[in-house]
């Protein structure tokens, strides 16, 4: 088999081997990672979270057949699992298109570099659309390498394929195929006809506030869009529009359809996702055909220098010059650079998940709420997720070659960077995440209650900020974290242990104080001394931390194996 | 003002600079030249306080800058060789993040700031984001950076590359007034004729170690030569180019019937 590939591999022509080699490791940009990071190993981490999830949902689908008893509840169990399948695959696709969003273009590096060489344009866009398929055939594969022969095996015994799992096993992973082809697609016919359509300069604005609304679109759609598990809701009058606008449930029928269990008053959302599929497809294809020669001549004659027409650019003022200088170089980086955005951004859609999840019950509620867990977790993850995310985001590295101004200019002790950063993460990350919470609290009462969360939230915040401190001897967006080295795997399984052993009894802890005077009093006491005493120890530690930056990334040589 | 004391420093053991001195005193520019590899670069990041040394010190007014980093930097304006700047910012707002990370006030930055740009011909872009910006203008935001805050001591590596004509002679004469202003000046730059016209001594390394630190006129005239050009093609014994040349495009015909 490996001979076979080497054969067939070996019969592609070698400039398009070559680009398609290059194009892979430039998926996902390595500016993002540490000098010192294993890519690879790093790659490889993420497959196995996503294998470690198919296993998980392989054996919840597998608990669930065996212990639902009930027929039509074992139905829609299996109708829900099937349709929750699909969407992750989407959404997992959707975030890796969001991720390699440009990856299919040329850039302004292609360009200059393979415009010189005797390279078709055709070989380059095959190459980088290869480059982009195997990365999401990838993540498709690990995400459904366990689930996508339980959950087939578990259909194919049911009632409806003629030919059992064979039937079930093929349509399964044709539907999950199909509809990532048709995200890609989707993407990639909307990228393309922008950049053939836009002057070159406007494209690349409007795009990366494409890239963004993308996101927001995959994730908003997976938490928001209703779970229909039952044949009544599937078929009821007043579903049907959901049907119709959903795309995980037009690949679900798909699979229905060639598994020979839909419904023929459901043939029609069939229909929707082979029309879809087809337009998608063929969209890509044209769009890209058409867009690519002329993208290319659009880099080339871009002008490099346009003078700049006035600009307004207002950001906070935060406390003494250096403060100001640490905020406003984060909330630059952040806003402008897409990379840093997209990443926030991930962290954002969570917190914007839990908001809007929180409005959807005030608005459904026709009286005032009583205060408990509904309000009390959501807003404590907003909090964590703004801010751990503001931290994380802080490590992926700007421009390191540009960090020597930083030292150059560091006239100041280094206890003094630490509070720009404390200052930084206040302001960008805490504050906003309790205003949000603040707005989104107004429905619940008691108001005194209510009141005291925010006092509880607002000093989980402080805390949060300090805990991100620790070690942190850095400004923001100059040192690059260790990706490659950091276990990936622990930190994922890791904090799912710690949110249900640690962050659930401590809510219920909260409201339980929240009606005793002298327990919220305790509380607040000890809230307020870890958060005393964690800024007493990063001041410490900070006057004798050496700021760290770091400037020249280590040489690398790639080989082009062209005697391959 | 800047002494530097018998510096070593090695890389895995190989000798990047050895037993380098000199000094700098205000109101002097003072070249600092050297063929590639020469230990230019090791000997400008120790005196900036990037990197430290394995022997030797580097003495501003009389301290160790490494007793004083903090106060040290506070003096210095420094334009390294590649302009390596925040692609995303605008000109004014890199002056802006200069400024501040100075500690000088807003107000101040904002006029010296616009004042800087505007002598550099860069108002009208100086809301355009850096990675517009041409190599000259680059350079030009990187001179700006560096007289920001009114150092003492500037240190000014290939500070004319990308520069046109009318700026490198704006460059040439506002060397001459940092030095009348009683700045000391370390010049480093591959353009002996401007070194020639514009610092008051050379000091020529090569191979790590100190060859020759005279005047310009000096150098000339004690090793009977023309120009610097000469003095430093026979200092570093610099190889015969025109051979090396030829030898190139037979190389670039082997292979040819």
């Amino acid at each position: 088999m490996h001979d076979l590939i080497q054969r067939l591999v070996a019969r592609l022509p070698l400039d398009f081997r070559v680009l398609y080699g290059q194009f892979l490791l430039r998926v996902i940009d390595l500016e993002a990672l540490s000098i010192q990071a294993d890519v690879p190993g790093f790659l490889g981490q993420f497959a196995g979270v996503l294998i470690m999830l198919s296993l998980v949902h392989s054996v919840v689908t597998y608990v669930g057949y065996v212990y639902i008893t009930e027929a039509h509840e074992r139905m829609a169990f299996l109708l829900h699992i099937q349709h929750y399948l699909i969407a992750t695959t989407m959404l997992v696709v959707g975030l890796a298109t969001v991720i390699s969003w440009d990856a299919t273009f040329p850039d302004r590096r292609d360009v200059m570099v393979l415009s010189s060489l005797p390279i078709a344009p055709r070989t380059i866009l095959l190459a980088k659309m290869a480059a982009s398929i195997g990365v999401l055939g990838l993540a498709v594969f690990t995400l459904n390498v366990a689930s996508g022969l339980m959950l087939p095996l578990i259909l194919g015994a049911q009632p409806g394929p003629v030919l059992g799992q064979f039937q079930s096993i093929p349509a399964w992973w044709f539907a999950l195929i199909a509809a990532s082809a048709f995200l890609y697609g989707s993407v990639l016919t909307v990228q393309g006809f922008t950049a053939l359509l836009l002057p070159r300069r406007i494209f690349l604005r409007l795009s990366a506030f494409l890239q963004l609304a993308a996101f927001g679109v995959f994730l908003g759609v997976y938490f928001v869009q209703p779970s229909l598990t039952t044949p009544a809701a599937l078929a009821a009058p007043g579903n049907q529009w959901i049907l119709a606008s959903s795309p995980s449930y037009w690949f679900w029928a798909m699979f229905n359809q060639m598994n020979g269990t839909l419904p023929a008053q459901l043939f029609w959302v069939a229909h929707r996702a082979w029309i879809w599929l087809g337009l998608a497809v063929s969209g890509a294809v044209l769009s890209m055909m058409l867009c690519y020669l002329r993208t290319m001549k659009k880099t080339v004659e871009e002008p490099d220098l346009v003078p700049g027409a006035g600009s307004f650019s207002w950001v906070p003022r935060v406390g003494n010059s250096l403060q100001n200088a640490v905020a406003q170089f984060s909330i630059r980086s952040l806003t402008r650079c897409r990379q840093h955005r997209v990443a926030y951004a991930f962290y954002l859609a969570f917190v914007f998940a839990l908001a809007f999840s929180l409005l959807r019950t005030e608005t459904a509620a026709t009286a005032p709420i009583p205060l408990s867990l509904v309000l009390l977790a959501p807003t404590f993850l907003m909090m964590l997720f703004a801010v751990m995310g503001l931290r994380n985001v802080f490590s992926l590295p700007i421009s390191l070659t540009a960090n020597w101004v930083l030292r150059t200019t560091q006239v100041r002790p280094p206890e003094k960077y630490v509070a720009a950063t404390r200052a930084t993460l206040l302001l960008f990350a805490v504050a906003p995440a309790w205003l949000l919470s603040a707005a989104l609290s107004l429905r619940f009462r008691p108001v005194i209650q209510v009141a005291g969360h925010l006092v509880v939230l607002a000093l989980v915040g402080c805390i949060l900020a300090e805990v991100c401190l620790i070690g942190f001897y850095k400004v923001p967006f100059t040192c690059s974290f260790l990706p490659g080295r950091a276990n990936v795997q622990l930190t994922f399984w890791g904090s799912v242990m710690v949110m249900f052993t640690v962050f659930i009894p401590c809510m219920q802890f909260e409201q339980s104080a929240l009606h005793e005077a002298n327990k919220f009093g305790f509380l607040v006491c000890i809230l307020v001394g870890c958060a005393l005493a964690l800024f007493a120890y990063n001041d410490h530690r900070g006057k004798s931390a050496v700021i760290h930056f770091e400037e020249i990334p280590d040489e690398v040589i790639t080989t082009l194996k062209l005697n391959a | 003002m800047l002494e530097v004391q018998h510096l070593y420093r090695s890389y895995r053991g190989i000798p990047a600079i050895q037993d380098v001195s000199f000094k700098v005193a205000g109101g002097e520019v003072v070249g600092f030249l050297g063929p590639n590899g020469a230990g230019k670069s090791t000997t400008v990041k120790i005196i900036t306080g990037m990197l430290r040394p394995n022997e030797g010190r580097v003495l501003f007014e009389g301290h160790d800058i490494t007793e004083a980093m903090v106060s040290y930097r506070a003096t210095l304006g420094y334009v390294p060789e590649e302009a390596h700047l925040y692609p995303y910012m605008s000109g004014l707002e890199y002056l802006q993040l200069v400024g501040r990370l100075r500690g000088l006030g807003e107000a101040l930055i904002a006029t010296k700031a616009t004042r800087l740009l505007t002598l550099l011909n860069l108002e009208s872009w100086q809301h355009s984001p850096i990675s517009t910006y041409s190599k000259g203008m680059r350079q030009r935001v990187l001179i700006a950076a560096a007289l920001l805050h009114d150092p003492k001591l500037l240190i000014f590596d290939e500070p004319l590359s990308g520069l046109d004509v009318v700026s490198g002679r704006l460059f040439k004469d506002l060397l001459e007034l940092l030095a009348a202003e009683g700045k000391a000046v370390v010049y480093i730059s591959h353009v002996l004729e401007v070194v020639e016209q514009v610092c008051n001594r050379v000091i020529v390394i090569a191979k790590g170690r100190v060859l020759a630190d005279a005047q310009p006129g000096d150098l000339t005239r004690l090793m009977s030569l023309p120009n610097l050009e000469s003095v430093f093609a026979q200092l570093v014994k610099q190889q015969d180019t025109r051979s090396i040349a030829q030898e190139m495009v037979e190389v670039m015909q082997i292979g040819n019937a």
